[in-house]
Parts: structure tokens; sequence; C-alpha cells
């Protein structure tokens, strides 16, 4: 079985219900508009605490990949050899995901969108496809 | 600072696999080892500065004080700890008076433990979740950028594995040290795709200890004394832009060579604390031994293997020897800078150290031998 994140902790819990809705939401500083990832309490950069999550566009670049041709997890054994992406995501945050469907095409530059994969009714997790 | 402070012993155990050895008593094992080779007794030391393994409870001062029975004037635990940080801890305890013989002390059994590196912490850390574990996996993504951007090759890159084999064949203390050319390298499969298994490090067991004193009392030490001519850190706390290249390392090195009053021509032998080898290809650039993005080239007429211009991780680094979070890296630069390295020896009066944790903190030190 993969690892699946606590969906109800406090701090994350607005991202997962994003993903199970098919949105990707990500906190914004409603003091100074500086996107934050991880999420927070109080603003990196300038420590505000007035902080609103927000939909981000679901299409990014591929700043690298990774592929693991050994499960370090069990839960990933049947995936292999399965790709990680970094992903820079338009106008936000870089965010790692696993490259479903990976085609020969994946290479640095390439552009991906947000996938959704359901692992369970109450997990969803991000995932990354070739757009 | 400027060569106030001298490494007067060094101990260690064996590495590999500790069976029914628990991480404090490797860890003062190599202390017994560390004092006896500094010719002193655990009275003599005011000062302990104690590395934890990660993901342990082992390791404080609290614990190791109390097991080896010392009673220092100071002491102080780091919870990170590739060798450097605790060895600038060190400095700055006897720089300041705190103390005036320092012993450094590093135990782990990580291997027998199974330590499970698969987990993290950070309830946002998205990592696990997507398959993405183990350090070589960020290393393989900052190899693949610098292939992309650079066009360093397979065989360029396959030097650095292949270097430290060659090094770890005269190390009785590495773990790997069946030869390994270059063509058996290539055609080797990928773990992590650009990496195969020889460019990661293999974790192990064992421990490591370094006595350090003011250079006054070097005097009250057989051996050879090393000197710290320079340090420097550098972090990246708040994160950075193209964190996995690291460029953390770049400030490090500036302000190296800065206190040292050297540059990298100055730099007879390198140490880079190497989980992969990723690590030494990004520190060989930001250390300026060649130009951003060069590295590649620079490698690819064995610079940096036996007999080259730069050697490098005269052990094996922890590719062949073993993973020993960059204290062995300590211990080989002493036994260089004192002619004690045997087999492995090379011409060398001045080495830079270099060192991070992960993608947050750098850090880097320049040491001279008597002779300089």
């Amino acid at each position: 079985m993969q690892p699946l994140p606590d969906v109800n902790e406090a701090l994350l819990a607005p991202f997962w219900q994003g993903l199970r809705a098919g949105q990707l939401l990500v906190q914004r500083c409603a003091s100074c508009a500086q996107l934050q990832w991880p999420p927070t309490t109080r603003c990196a950069s300038c420590w505000s605490a007035e902080l609103a999550w927000e939909p981000q566009a679901q299409a990014g670049t591929v700043w690298s990949f990774a592929v693991y041709h050994r499960a370090f997890h069990p839960g990933f054994a049947d995936r292999v050899p399965y790709a990680v992406a970094l992903v820079d995501l338009d106008n936000g945050p870089q965010l790692p995901g696993l490259v479903v469907e990976p085609r020969s095409e994946l290479c640095i530059g390439a552009r991906v969108v947000a996938a959704f994969e359901a692992l369970t009714d109450d997990v969803t997790l991000l995932r990354w496809r070739l757009s | 600072m400027r060569n106030d402070v001298a490494i007067v012993g060094i101990g260690h155990t064996a590495h590999g696999e500790l069976p029914n050895f628990t991480a404090n008593q490797i860890a003062l094992d190599a202390l017994s080892a560390a004092l006896a080779d500094a010719g002193i007794d655990k009275r003599r030391c005011d000062g302990l500065i104690t590395c934890q393994p990660v993901s342990t409870t082992d390791g404080t001062d609290l614990q190791l004080g109390a097991l080896a029975g010392m009673n220092p004037r100071y002491s102080a635990t780091l919870n990170y700890g590739a060798c450097n940080f605790s060895l600038h801890l060190g400095v700055m305890a006897i720089v300041s008076g705190l103390a005036e013989v320092v012993a450094l002390v590093y135990g782990a059994n990580h291997r027998t433990r199974r330590t499970d590196y698969t987990v993290t912490a950070a309830a946002s850390d998205l990592g696990p979740l997507s398959g993405y574990h183990h350090i070589a996996g960020p290393a393989a993504m900052a190899l693949r950028r610098h292939r992309h951007l650079y066009g360093t090759t397979e065989e360029q890159f396959g030097q650095i594995a292949v270097g430290q084999r060659e090094w770890a064949l005269d190390n009785p203390h590495a773990i790997f040290r069946e030869p390994m050319s270059m063509e058996q390298y290539l055609a080797l499969p990928y773990m992590i795709e650009p990496l195969r298994r020889p460019d990661i490090t293999m974790i192990s067991d064992g421990g490591v200890a370094i006595i350090l004193t003011r250079r006054s009392l070097v005097s009250e030490h057989p051996r050879p004394p090393v000197y710290v001519r320079a340090i420097a850190d550098a972090t990246a706390l708040g994160g950075e832009d193209d964190v996995l290249m690291r460029p953390m390392m770049r400030r490090t090195a500036t302000d190296l060579y800065r206190a040292a009053g050297l540059g990298p021509d100055d730099v007879d032998v390198l140490y880079v604390q190497d989980p992969t080898a990723v690590w030494t290809l990004q520190a060989l650039e930001h250390y300026g031994f060649c130009a951003p993005g060069e590295g590649g080239a620079f490698l690819e007429d064995g610079r940096t293997r036996r007999g080259g211009t730069l050697p490098l991780n005269t052990h094996g680094g922890q590719l062949s020897e073993s993973y020993m979070w960059g204290w062995m890296h300590l211990v080989e630069a002493v036994r260089q800078l004192r002619g004690e390295a045997g087999p492995r020896q090379v011409s060398a009066s001045t080495a830079l150290y270099a060192s991070t944790l992960g993608f947050q903190k750098s850090a880097a030190t320049m040491l001279c031998g008597v002779a300089s």
C-alpha cells in the first residue's frame, strides 16, 4: 500500500479537499501577495497571518525528473520503473509529483498538467501528466 | 582565528555492520581511539561535542558524557551532522575560551537498525507520496538538469564513482574494494536514473571521533598537528532558486577563500561529503575548481583520480569507503596532511573539506599541515 497522508491535519486539510474536488489550492498572503508552499500560519516573507487558499493554474513545466528503477517503499513496487517530476507550476511554486503514463517525450521543459489520482474515498493525490 | 586551532587526534571504529552495539557504544569506541591517537586521558578533555545520528535519540552529550564518565566544562550536541558542523562548533568553543581540548564524537548503527529513509516528518512533504524517496532522488534530478544545461556525459560523471573506487582499493577500512572500470560502471543498470548504484552511498554503522586543541598546546600531543586555517558556513534555510543545484556552496566558498587568504589553486587535496556523486560534481564548480557547467569536462581526463592534479576523497569517500556523514573525510584529510596515508599518500599541505546538510546547510574548512 502506498503511504497515505493524514488529510484531516489542520494545516493541509484545505489542500487535500482541493485535490478531491479537482483543484490545486495554494495559500497566498493577503498582505504581500506571496504564494506559500509549504502551507503555513504566517507568511514566510512578511510574517502576516492573513493567508487565504486560492486555486492555481493546473499546468506547469518540468524542471527535472528522475526515473525510479527500484522501489524504496513497497507501495511503489508495482509501478517501477516510474518517473517523478519537479514541476514549476505556472505562476506558482515548484511541486513534486509522480508522472502518470510517462511517455518518451518526458523531458526537462516539457509541459504537464495536474492529474488527480483518487487512492481512497478520502485521499486524492497530485500527479502530473504530459500535456 | 586563522590556525588558532589544531586537530591533534583522530579515531574511528570499523565500518559496515556492527551488530550488537548501540550507537552510543560505537561512539565511545571511536572516542577511545581518538584519545589514544592524541596521547591524552579523557580527563584532559574540557569540551565534548556530540553529533546525533539522524532519526534517533542516541548520541546526545548527556548520554555520552554519562557513559564516558566525563565532566567537561563545555558540552553540546548537534542533531545534524556532517562533521564540519561539529568541527566549527568545536573551533568556536576553543577560540572563545569555553574549552581548550575538545572531543568531537559521532556513532551510528543505521545499517543494523535498518533506518527507514522513506519517511519524513513534514506532513507537507509531497515527496514520499509521489515515490520521491532517498537523497538520490533529488540528486538524480540535479544531475539530469546539469546534463540538460551543460551537456555533461555519463562517462564524465562516471569518473567520480570510478575514481572513488580506485582510491578505496588501498583503504583497508573501505566497504567496496572490488575494482570497477569505466566499462563496468557504464554497464550497470540505473537505480534512480540517471544514477547507478556506485553513484550512491551505502548506509553503514560506525563511529568517528576527533580531538581539537589550541595552537599553543599542540606540543602535548604526539602526532603532527593539522591546523584549521579557515572555516565558513552558509545556509538556505528559507529556500532559494534552483535549490537542488545547491548554490549555497558558492557562498561558502567565497567566505572560505577570503578567510583563508587562499584560492582554489592553493588546494592540494579536496574532500567533498558525498552521499551521492552529484554533490561532488556540484562542489567542483561551486568551489571554483572549474567554471559553472564545466564540471564534466574537468573530470574527463582523470584530474581527481590517482595521479591527478586534484586528488579527491582519497579514502574512497562515501561512495566506496562508508557512509559516515562526512566524518571520515576529515579523518582522511588529517592522515594525508600528517603523511600517514600509506599507499594512498599524496603530496599535500593544504586540504579543503566541503560538506552539506541536504539543501539547507553548507560548511567548509581549510586545513593545513605543519609543512605550510
